[in-house]
């Protein structure tokens, strides 16, 4: 017998015929950690969207978009109330720099996120309950000060609360709101909105509102610094321009801000049937739309800019045509024209945009281009100011605070927000120096020094996998019909998504930069190498004794939230592990493996000779000698 | 009797008894203790019919085709229940059986002549992830010439392939090994695949009595069949993976192993099989008169037959003659072949087979026996190789004569004329 | 057991073999075999089973295509799985030096014998629960051959499978060589495909001259009674649902799944899935599914009908390609359009002329990647 007397080292014994039993599903196939094969590891690194890098409020759009996409409408709202205060406004009148800026747009057209907004800002003031009110922080004991109750303010007030500072908001006006109820029409955004969300806001408690209260006038500003502990000035620019010229006093000329304001705060307004507008901006267009649907006639914008320098917003100029708007462009008042004081025509020459050497518009006309038009109504929409007079001198420059890099004023604790820091701009923008002002306030209470904020790494389209996303087209909000609407003031223009609507438009968004759970890296791997505990980002793990660094999902990240890094980058226990061999990982890893094996042989001897002992009634030993 | 089903066992793993069809039990109750008059491919399929096996693969090759024949109209009676799976080609044939095998099933198959060269791919992977088919061989000359009739060379190829390897000379020793086959190399001890072979035509096609058991006698002998490492989705495990070199030292190891393993299972098994039917075989060797022999023949297969009469007639003439019949070839009983020619002076090895160019020029077999009889430690007789029975031709009284002679003369002479004689082409 | 309670003569009655039934996933707007009429977007999976029965630690190279198909199909079957794995480089490099990457049975097999060794462990467990040996359902049967295996070598034994209807999967992993030999040409090289057996040289610029074998198409038409699907390994709910869909078949399916070699076919480990999209897109693999209850085929239609260059171009196999031979490749992606009943657009047309393909020799042709990282 040639086997009697062999043996087998004990790192030399196998399994019968090599049998080899199974990994396990949570260890893997331990005996090759193959994470040696690698070279560069996949990381988890999310970017910054262009949305949310464009938003002023810093809204964490591409997050709430993906909660809607999966029909989590309250986490989507909550989302956006981390950044901003009143979805249901901005839903509404945002000029959207986030949609500009949008990725898609480069795909095939931008996702419609103010929509989304809104339908998620109207879900909320339905709530029975602000959802926010529990998270809310036990009261500092500091009180801030806040003169004008515009969106910087508010947004000041909502974010200090937050932080747990309660505020008194100081308003000149009887009513609320600032320039969103007395620069904005109601059929742009309805009362009942604005009320609503401004009473969310009073509701959180430790926010008071004390209308009709203007400093300089009924409060003393120094006493405001003194007696409270931080002062935020957002009051806006609600100072219309004048225009200086011919029959400018006459009966029928008056300021668009002052008209629009009159319209906002309810009080009955009247205009001509056939009204002049004067300006190229916003203002002037909501003016122009305001007065057709109160005059019920005629209303033209007359503007220095041409039509591809207009300043109004592409859709308003849009909407504004179908409601039988005329554009005059390129086109300047010369003057007003009279009788009995009142006005009755005014004449207009060709003219074009132009700026003196201060950056002021100084008009060129253009000679003997005059003419005479008819019209009953001249509203003048040439910009905004505010009356500074009872700051410091050194404080105020041409209608607007001068501030530090943070928006404070002197180095102390009194910060500037809104249109009186930067010039008339729009809601979302106020909004967010409201939330900055509220922060920095907040970061000197601690102590802390302000900082400026973090350089952001935003996702460019080019480095998304455009295969996964198939072309499809934006879902556009619905309208009221123009002939309705220039009916009335009450009737608004754009509709709300339906919830399919607000669902379908999210789920085009491309989370750029940001993991959104698609699983797509866990299902590319060749190596079971990604690892997950639920579908939702954060949640995706690299098993690093596995992975080859093969880097498919990388590739196949759709947002690129996926990078490779260097191996050489991670120090240990982080760092790969390095086997001294290709071969075998230990010597006697397979006796290891060979001993369950042999077992299932011995215990299957056992039963087979048991069967046989039974049938035979012997075990047949006797033969086996 | 137990019909019913045997649950558990050492793992959950274990599979239990099969069930047999009504029909087929009632079948084999009536034939119970009848001596049915059976050729080997008839009795090879009977043997298959009463281990009750699960998978058949079949491809056609004369002669061992009947078998399948015979296997196929069993199904189509009823009386079996068995996969039966017309494979496209041998080498799929034994393969399929070699994963049924793999699952724990019991795997019949078979073949003959080129047939089982085309498969020949199969034979160490099969031995060597140790699994337990069984292979019917009826022997068959391999191509050229054309040529049906029997040659062993077609099995003695595979002979280093690790498979069990045994001889049957009748139509009832076939059928017997069938089941001793199987009862030897599903011992978990063992777990080798058996060649079963006859020779074509001689055996396969020459009908004999065979005596039919009870299948309470085959349920007592031969277990249910279980492979302790089958692939079951119940207990997970790989066969036959990739090595290191390092590894294939004590793998090879372990399957020499596993076939020396065999030889006190054979002992034990072929034992049991008399206790249970009655009908003793030798354990490796059948020894004819070779007490007080000087010359003796070592033969395989069906020419055993003759070669016993032609024993009978040398001892009438006083030639004291003998025979030594291999039951086995693999493994080769290296001891009872030294015990059984013990004494004799001058062994002569009939070869009815093909080695073209080996050690002794001529045959096969020759060079397991002289091995075996160079390391005896009784004293070394002559040996010599007889190519004879080439081709199916038959082996006649003549030429044992013949052979006498010249093992004779070598005796008188003191060494073998040569190696190897070709039989009926020599002086 | 009494006598009385038994059958006539005695036998138990033969036990039913119960079969599984796997659920498919949803594919709506996510896969390749259906028309994204809805309009989603395609990144977003459903939720694929937890189990992973091809683990971690199996040495195939980094960003290897079959595993991605291993593992797709494994998830798919699930535990109650027996596999059959044939020589190739998918049984070398996962079994290597006694171990095993499969939570599941597995076994390998010779390289002539995948279809075979399958057809014997599907008999096995026919006969073995019918005769009440074994008592579970009946297990998902699959074989992963590679192409040199199901192309060659007597098709591995597969046809005859597939004639006999064993209920059982039988997946050819095609990576378009011997990989596992070093890089060798098999049936399924495509034209032009450069390996270490058709090299290109001044005599045979082209490398390999054949075109090659339709494995899929022949066995669908010679076994009609089988279910066969073609899908490549950038489609992973296609791929899993054709998977699912074969193993609920009651019969044999056949699946030819295209899977990149990242050694043998020279390109950036990243690149093995959006080469497996390309190759659709370029025509020249076409993804179909063919139906044994109608007879019929289902063409997938890919969203984007690219240059063949845009394939070709990846790959350093190709790299030696002159314009004629990229004009005759553009000419067959082409016929590919034809067949599967789409419109073949004037730019693919024009690109049949070699004259268009002149700069390939003047000028370097960069790859036309989506993206700069990973890659």
């Amino acid at each position: 017998m040639s086997v009697r007397g062999t043996r087998v080292p004990a790192h030399l014994q196998l399994p019968i015929a090599g049998v080899t039993p199974p990994p396990t599903e949570k260890d893997g196939q331990r005996l090759f950690p193959t994470g040696n094969f690698r070279s560069y590891r996949p990381v988890y690194r999310d970017k910054t969207p262009p949305c949310n890098n464009a938003c002023p409020t810093g809204e964490q759009i591409q997050k709430y978009l993906d909660f809607v996409k999966h029909e989590r409408f309250l986490d989507g709202y909550l989302t956006i109330l981390e950044d901003n205060p009143m979805p249901a406004v901005t839903g509404r009148v945002c000029y959207h720099p986030c949609e500009t800026a949008c990725n898609r747009k480069d795909h095939d057209e931008p996702i419609g996120i103010r929509n989304v907004e809104r339908f998620l800002g109207d879900l909320g003031l339905n709530l029975p309950e602000n959802p926010i009110k529990e998270t809310l922080p036990e009261l500092s004991g500091k009180k801030v000060a806040i003169i004008g109750s515009g969106p910087a303010g508010l947004a000041c007030a909502y974010h200090l609360r937050r932080g747990g500072h309660a505020s008194v908001i100081f308003e000149a006006m009887d009513k609320p709101g600032g320039m969103l109820r007395g620069g904005i029409p109601h059929w742009h955004l309805p009362e009942e909105i604005l009320n609503a969300e401004i009473a969310k806001i009073e509701d959180l408690g430790g926010i008071e509102i004390r209308c009709g209260v203007r400093v300089g006038e009924d409060v003393c500003f120094n006493d405001l610094v003194e007696e409270y502990d931080a002062v935020f000035l957002g009051l806006g620019q609600d100072v219309g321009r004048r225009l200086d010229v011919e029959g400018g006093d006459l009966r029928g000329v008056a300021g668009a801000l002052e008209f629009l304001r009159e319209a906002g705060m309810g009080r009955p307004v009247k205009a001509g049937r056939d009204v002049l507008v004067i300006g190229g901006g916003n203002t002037a267009s909501d003016a122009a739309r305001s007065a057709l649907r109160i005059g019920g006639g005629r209303a033209r914008i007359v503007s220095l800019e041409s039509p591809d320098e207009l300043l109004i917003v592409d859709e308003d100029l849009e909407q504004g045509r179908d409601e039988g708007i005329e554009y005059v462009t390129n086109t300047s008042l010369v003057r007003v024209l009279g009788e009995n004081g009142v006005v009755t025509g005014a004449v207009l020459c060709e003219a074009r945009l132009a700026k003196d050497d201060d950056g002021r518009v100084a008009p060129q006309l253009v000679p003997d281009t005059e003419y005479e038009v008819a019209c009953d109504t001249i509203m003048i929409a040439i910009g905004q100011v505010q009356r500074l007079d009872w700051l410091p001198d050194e404080l105020a420059e041409r209608g607007l605070i001068k501030t530090d890099q943070y928006g404070r004023v002197g180095g102390g604790n009194v910060f500037v927000g809104g249109d009186v820091a930067r010039g008339p701009a729009m809601v979302v923008d106020a909004l967010g120096d409201g939330k900055r002002a509220a922060h920095s306030i907040d970061t000197v209470f601690r102590a802390d020094e302000l900082a400026p904020p973090e350089p952001v790494e935003v996702m460019p389209y080019e480095r998304l996998n455009h295969a996964y996303f198939r072309h499809a087209p934006r879902i556009e909000a619905p309208m009221s019909p123009p002939d309705e609407r220039r009916r009335s003031q009450q009737v608004e223009v754009t509709l709300a998504y339906s919830r399919e609507q607000a669902m379908a438009e999210s789920d085009r968004c491309m989370s750029c930069g940001v993991c959104n759970g698609c699983d797509n890296c866990y299902i590319v791997c060749p190596d079971v190498s990604v690892q997950r505990d639920a579908r939702e980002n954060g949640h995706y793990g690299i098993r690093l004794p596995y992975c080859k660094g093969c880097l498919v999902c990388v590739q196949e990240c759709p947002t690129g939230c996926l990078e490779k890094a260097p191996e050489m980058d991670f120090d240990e226990p982080d760092a790969v592990v390095r086997m001294e061999t290709a071969f075998a990982p230990y010597d006697g890893a397979h006796a290891e493996q060979s001993a369950p094996i042999a077992m299932l042989i011995e215990d299957q001897i056992a039963a087979y000779d048991a069967t046989r002992r039974e049938s035979l009634g012997h075990n047949g030993d006797g033969a086996r000698s | 009797m137990s019909t019913v089903h045997v649950e558990g066992g050492a793992h959950s793993g274990q599979l239990g008894k099969a069930v047999r069809t009504a029909d087929g039990q009632r079948f084999l109750d009536e034939i119970t203790g009848q001596r049915i008059r059976l050729n080997g491919c008839a009795a090879a399929a009977y043997g298959a019919l009463y281990a009750n096996v699960d998978v058949i693969t079949a491809f056609p090759i004369r002669p061992y085709t009947a078998i399948m024949m015979n296997l196929s109209q069993f199904i189509a009676d009823g009386l079996l229940d068995a996969e039966y799976l017309h494979a496209d080609g041998e080498h799929s044939q034994i393969s399929a059986a070699f994963g049924a095998g793999s699952c724990g099933a019991r795997a019949y198959t078979g073949s003959s002549g080129v047939g089982i060269t085309y498969g020949y791919e199969m034979y160490s992977i099969t031995s060597g992830a140790r699994i337990p088919i069984q292979m019917t061989i009826a022997d068959r000359t391999l191509d050229p010439p054309g040529d049906f009739g029997s040659e062993h060379t077609d099995a003695l190829c595979t002979r280093d392939m690790g498979w069990l390897m045994g001889w049957a000379a009748t139509p009832q020793e076939v059928f017997d090994k069938t089941l001793i086959g199987y009862a030897i190399g599903e011992d978990p001890r063992v777990l080798l695949p058996q060649m079963i072979c006859q020779d074509g035509y001689f055996v396969s096609h020459i009908a004999g009595e065979v005596e039919m058991p009870s299948i309470d006698q085959v349920d007592r002998y031969l277990p249910p069949f279980n492979l302790p490492f089958a692939l079951n989705p119940e207990h997970p495990v790989s066969h036959g993976p990739q090595i290191h070199p390092s590894q294939g030292p004590p793998l090879q190891l372990e399957r020499a192993r596993a076939m020396e393993n065999a030889m006190p299972i054979i002992r034990q098994r072929t034992d049991e099989f008399a206790e249970v039917f009655g009908r003793r075989y030798a354990h490796f060797v059948e020894e004819y008169m070779l007490d007080d022999a000087d010359v003796a023949f070592v033969i395989s297969g069906g020419h055993a037959v003759t070669c016993r009469a032609a024993v009978d007639r040398l001892r009438a003439q006083g030639v004291k003659a003998g025979m030594a019949r291999l039951l086995w070839i693999r493994p080769f009983p290296t001891e009872d072949l030294q015990q059984a020619l013990a004494g004799v002076k001058a062994v002569g090895v009939v070869e009815t087979n093909l080695g073209l160019g080996g050690a002794s020029y001529g045959g096969i077999l020759s060079l397991d026996v002289t091995t075996a009889l160079y390391h005896t430690p009784h004293d070394r007789p002559l040996v010599t190789s007889f190519m004879a029975g080439l081709g199916g031709e038959t082996v006649p009284m003549a030429e044992f004569d013949w052979m006498a002679g010249k093992l004779t003369q070598a005796i008188e002479r003191g060494h073998v004329e040569k190696a190897t004689h070709w039989v009926n082409f020599e002086d | 057991m009494t006598a009385s309670s038994q059958p006539p003569g005695g036998g138990l009655p033969p036990t039913t073999v119960v079969r599984q039934n796997l659920p498919l996933f949803d594919e709506q707007g996510r896969s390749a075999a259906v028309d994204d009429v809805a309009g989603r977007d395609l990144h977003y999976l459903p939720d694929m089973p937890e189990e992973d029965p091809y683990q971690a630690g199996h040495r195939t190279c980094a960003g290897c295509g079959p595993a991605i198909e291993y593992r797709w199909t494994l998830k798919a079957a699930g535990e109650n799985t027996i596999m059959a794995g044939p020589t190739g480089c998918m049984y070398v490099a996962n079994s290597t030096y006694l171990c095993t990457p499969y939570t599941v049975p597995w076994a390998h097999t010779p390289i002539a014998s995948g279809g075979s060794f399958a057809s014997g462990v599907s008999a096995a467990y026919e006969a073995m629960i019918r005769k009440g040996r074994y008592k579970g359902e009946f297990p998902n049967v699959i074989t992963m051959a590679g192409d040199g295996s199901a192309s060659d070598i007597g098709l591995a034994s597969i046809s005859g499978a597939l004639y006999r209807n064993h209920d059982a999967l039988f997946v050819c992993y095609d990576n378009e060589c011997y990989a596992n030999t070093g890089i060798q040409t098999s049936p399924t090289t495509p034209y032009a495909g450069m390996t270490t057996f058709t090299p290109f040289g001044k005599a045979i610029p082209e490398g390999k001259s054949l075109p090659p074998k339709r494995l899929a198409k022949m066995m669908a038409e010679g076994h009609p009674h089988a279910y066969v699907a073609t899908t490549t390994v950038g489609y992973p709910v296609d791929l899993m649902n054709k998977t699912r869909r074969a193993l609920n078949h009651k019969g044999a399916g056949f699946l030819h799944c295209y899977t990149p070699c990242q050694k043998g076919w020279v390109y950036q480990t990243s690149m093995t899935v959006e080469i497996s999209r390309r190759v659709v897109e370029a025509g020249l693999f076409p993804v179909w599914e063919y139906d044994p209850e109608t007879r019929e085929y289902t063409y997938f239609r890919p969203p984007i009908q690219r240059p063949v260059t845009d394939y070709l171009a990846m790959q350093g196999r190709f790299g030696h390609m002159l314009p004629e031979h990229v004009a005759a490749t553009q000419r067959t992606a082409n016929l590919v359009w034809q067949e599967i009943g789409m419109d073949v657009p004037r730019e693919l047309r024009d690109l049949e002329d070699p004259e268009r393909h002149k700069k390939l020799r003047e000028e370097e042709y960069s790859m036309p990647l989506n993206r700069g990282i990973g890659a």
